[in-house]
């Protein structure tokens, strides 16, 4: 296809650039030995009590898989969006309406029913 | 990408130009950022360094260049290497695929050209821009991995949380555009705004602007990019009282530099993106394209055009600094629930309406 | 060989590169990164095969939203003791990459062998614009099938019932740890 190349090489321009800045600062810039003191993950001056990847609240989850129910029911209006006019010119516009007004219903007693049963609360 | 060695070697160039276009724009918003909060603020900002501390910028870039490389101790470095490279990429292809003015007609050696005005032109582009950038919270997860720290790390969930949040309302508050102007393309989009808003069969002196017909949804449009750009009252992934720095704890120097590239570009995505649905891209509002380039002739009337929307551009990256320094952040809870129990509501109300209504006025 | 064919195998090359990165990286986040890299390769694909929106979607809920689940998920545990489960070395990424190689061929075979993919070839294909295809997409949905579309919302309903659930229930293996 015609304009994936162009994204394809703006990518390769990106990445180039991004790698050129990175090794061109690692070079210049000052080099000391590494010490352990030094090396260590920033902690506001106290010692590391522990690394990284300590566990993360359920929360970050849950909003991660609600958040993909819902982008697919949104991706699901947007076909529909475009061909919104044309099914009215074509004479079963109402017929689209109604159904995609079904699909929302859905879409809505599920976003009340999320509010109401306290997932999206954070504290 | 082109017939032959002129044309792929122009399409290339504007490859080139668009990105840094994007780059150099960071410094220029550093400094409008600097004196403006100063401004606000009643201070000064850097005035020293050249007239009005504009080559601040420059001695800023070099300084970042000569700093001394820090990495955290752990077998994570690709990661921590490659997050500020994958953080400019999702801006970068984005604001390509936005036309910024009209295409240029040319002749080269006896042979006319067509240029488009714009990186490359994506028959989907709405859809395009909108996968591209739900890429970005990947550069801040493999900046907070990376980095090993446990900041960095709250800082990057914090951060791809809010991302996905907004993105709900962001990607529904543009189904009501798509209502509208029943296309994903962003050239027909626009071309649809050149001309005068009708109102109840008469023609009025307002331009054709998608704001006039998506009022509520300009504004959830607005709301979501800024969080999506992890801007103030937004900032929550960097809130220094809390988590330091965020995802870029570890970071220094040049690399830290490339996030905020990363950032503003984003800014300059979606200051563009606002202008192309709301506020008819390079509409010069008192003429038409058409009339320019019968003025001015092709080349001439696309850099005015261009200089227009660059204008429109410029004001809403002017808002964007000027809410930065204005509200306070939000909690986290009410960022959430700004986001799920205010947002998508509102943007599903202004779906539902703009649907009935396009009902009602085309049966 | 053209530009166009060449295209298409560097991506599936670039595919099959990341799919065997997520085999085999140790590290169940990197390896989670390499999925989200074979995604946006297959979103490639949808590109060139000028299916425009499907790549887009392609993009935006699998590389952009399922693979932030599952790098948010990967977090959620802690890697250092799920490293020391990881079976590596020549035996272990063979027997990997034989089973799943397994499994591969039979979903092909069988998409292969239900499906007249094989007349769809040829110079009869004509082609269209995306804006075109997409609009055929909806006429689909909305016509034919109307009945699988409703369902898929109530589905997605289920789902988020479920993920609701789930997220409650207190105890399991990693309750004490």
């Amino acid at each position: 296809m015609e304009s994936l190349i162009p994204v394809l090489v703006l990518t390769l321009i990106v990445i180039g650039f991004g790698v050129f800045l990175v090794v061109v600062s690692s070079k210049l810039g000052p080099k000391t030995k590494p010490s352990a003191l030094k090396q260590e993950s920033y902690e506001c001056g106290i010692e590391v009590q522990e690394s990284g990847s300590s566990k993360i609240p359920i929360k970050f989850y849950l909003t991660a898989i609600l958040f993909i129910l819902f982008d697919i029911e949104i991706i699901f209006m947007y076909p529909w969006a475009i061909t919104f006019t044309d099914s009215i010119t074509g004479g079963y516009g109402l017929q689209v309406l109604i159904a995609m007004g079904i699909f929302l219903f859905i879409f809505i007693i599920g976003l009340f029913w999320e509010v109401k049963s306290k997932a999206l609360e954070w504290e | 990408m082109g017939s032959d060695l002129i044309e792929i070697g122009i399409n290339t160039a504007k490859l080139l130009v668009i990105f840094l276009m994007m780059v150099q724009i960071v410094p220029l918003l550093v400094w409008v950022e600097r004196r403006g909060s100063a401004f606000i603020q009643n201070r000064f900002g850097p005035n020293r360094v050249g007239p009005l501390g504009l080559t601040q910028l420059l001695a800023d870039a070099v300084k970042f260049l000569f700093k001394e490389e820090f990495v955290p101790d752990k077998n994570r470095r690709f990661l921590f290497y490659a997050a500020p490279v994958v953080a400019l990429i999702p801006g970068a292809l984005a604001f390509a695929a936005i036309p910024l003015s009209i295409p240029i007609e040319i002749d080269i050696m006896g042979k006319s050209y067509k240029f488009l005005f714009q990186g490359y032109e994506v028959g989907i582009g709405i859809v395009f821009v909108l996968g591209v950038s739900s890429l970005g919270a990947y550069a801040l997860l493999m900046a907070g991995y990376g980095s090993n720290n446990k900041y960095s790390m709250f800082g990057a969930l914090r951060a791809s949380a809010q991302m996905i949040s907004y993105e709900l309302a962001l990607g529904l508050s543009l189904v009501g555009i798509l209502l509208v102007f029943n296309t994903f393309d962003f050239q027909q989009i626009i071309d649809s705004q050149l001309t005068n808003f009708v109102f109840m069969g008469t023609e009025t002196a307002l331009p054709n602007w998608g704001i006039l017909y998506q009022p509520l949804g300009f504004i959830l449009f607005v709301v979501a990019v800024f969080a999506e750009t992890n801007r103030l009252p937004f900032d929550l992934p960097e809130a220094e009282s809390e988590l330091v720095a965020g995802y870029h704890t570890e970071y220094g120097g040049i690399k830290m530099n490339m996030f905020y590239i990363g950032e503003y570009g984003h800014m300059l995505v979606a200051s563009a993106l606002i202008v192309t649905f709301y506020f008819g891209g390079y509409d010069p509002i008192f003429w038409t394209p058409g009339e320019l380039v019968a003025t001015y002739g092709n080349v001439m009337a696309a850099l005015l055009l261009h200089v227009v929307f660059l204008t429109k551009v410029g004001l809403f990256l002017w808002i964007f600094i000027w809410v930065r320094w204005t509200l306070p952040r939000f909690r986290y809870d009410q960022l959430m629930d700004l986001g799920w129990k205010t947002m998508l509501p509102w943007a599903l109300a202004n779906t539902i309406i703009t649907a009935v209504v396009a009902f009602w006025l085309r049966a | 060989m053209s530009v166009e064919v060449a295209l298409f195998y560097g991506l599936s090359f670039l595919i099959i590169y990341f799919g065997l990165g997520v085999l085999m990286n140790p590290n169940p986040i990197k390896a989670a990164f390499n999925l989200v890299l074979t995604m946006v390769g297959v979103a490639g694909v949808f590109f060139h095969l000028q299916a425009g929106f499907l790549g887009g979607v392609q993009l935006a809920v699998y590389a952009g939203a399922v693979m932030v689940l599952f790098v948010m998920v990967l977090m959620l545990f802690d890697l250092e003791k799920e490293r020391d489960a990881f079976s590596e070395g020549f035996l272990g990424n063979a027997l990997k990459l034989i089973s799943v190689g397994l499994v591969v061929s039979l979903v092909i075979n069988s998409v292969l062998l239900s499906s007249d993919l094989q007349s769809a070839k040829g110079p009869g294909a004509t082609v269209v614009k995306d804006a075109e295809i997409t609009k055929k997409l909806a006429d689909l949905i909305f016509t034919e099938y109307i009945f699988a579309f409703e369902i898929l919302g109530v589905l997605l309903l289920l789902v988020a019932i479920g993920a609701v659930a789930i997220s409650r229930i207190k105890g399991g293996t990693h309750a004490n740890s």
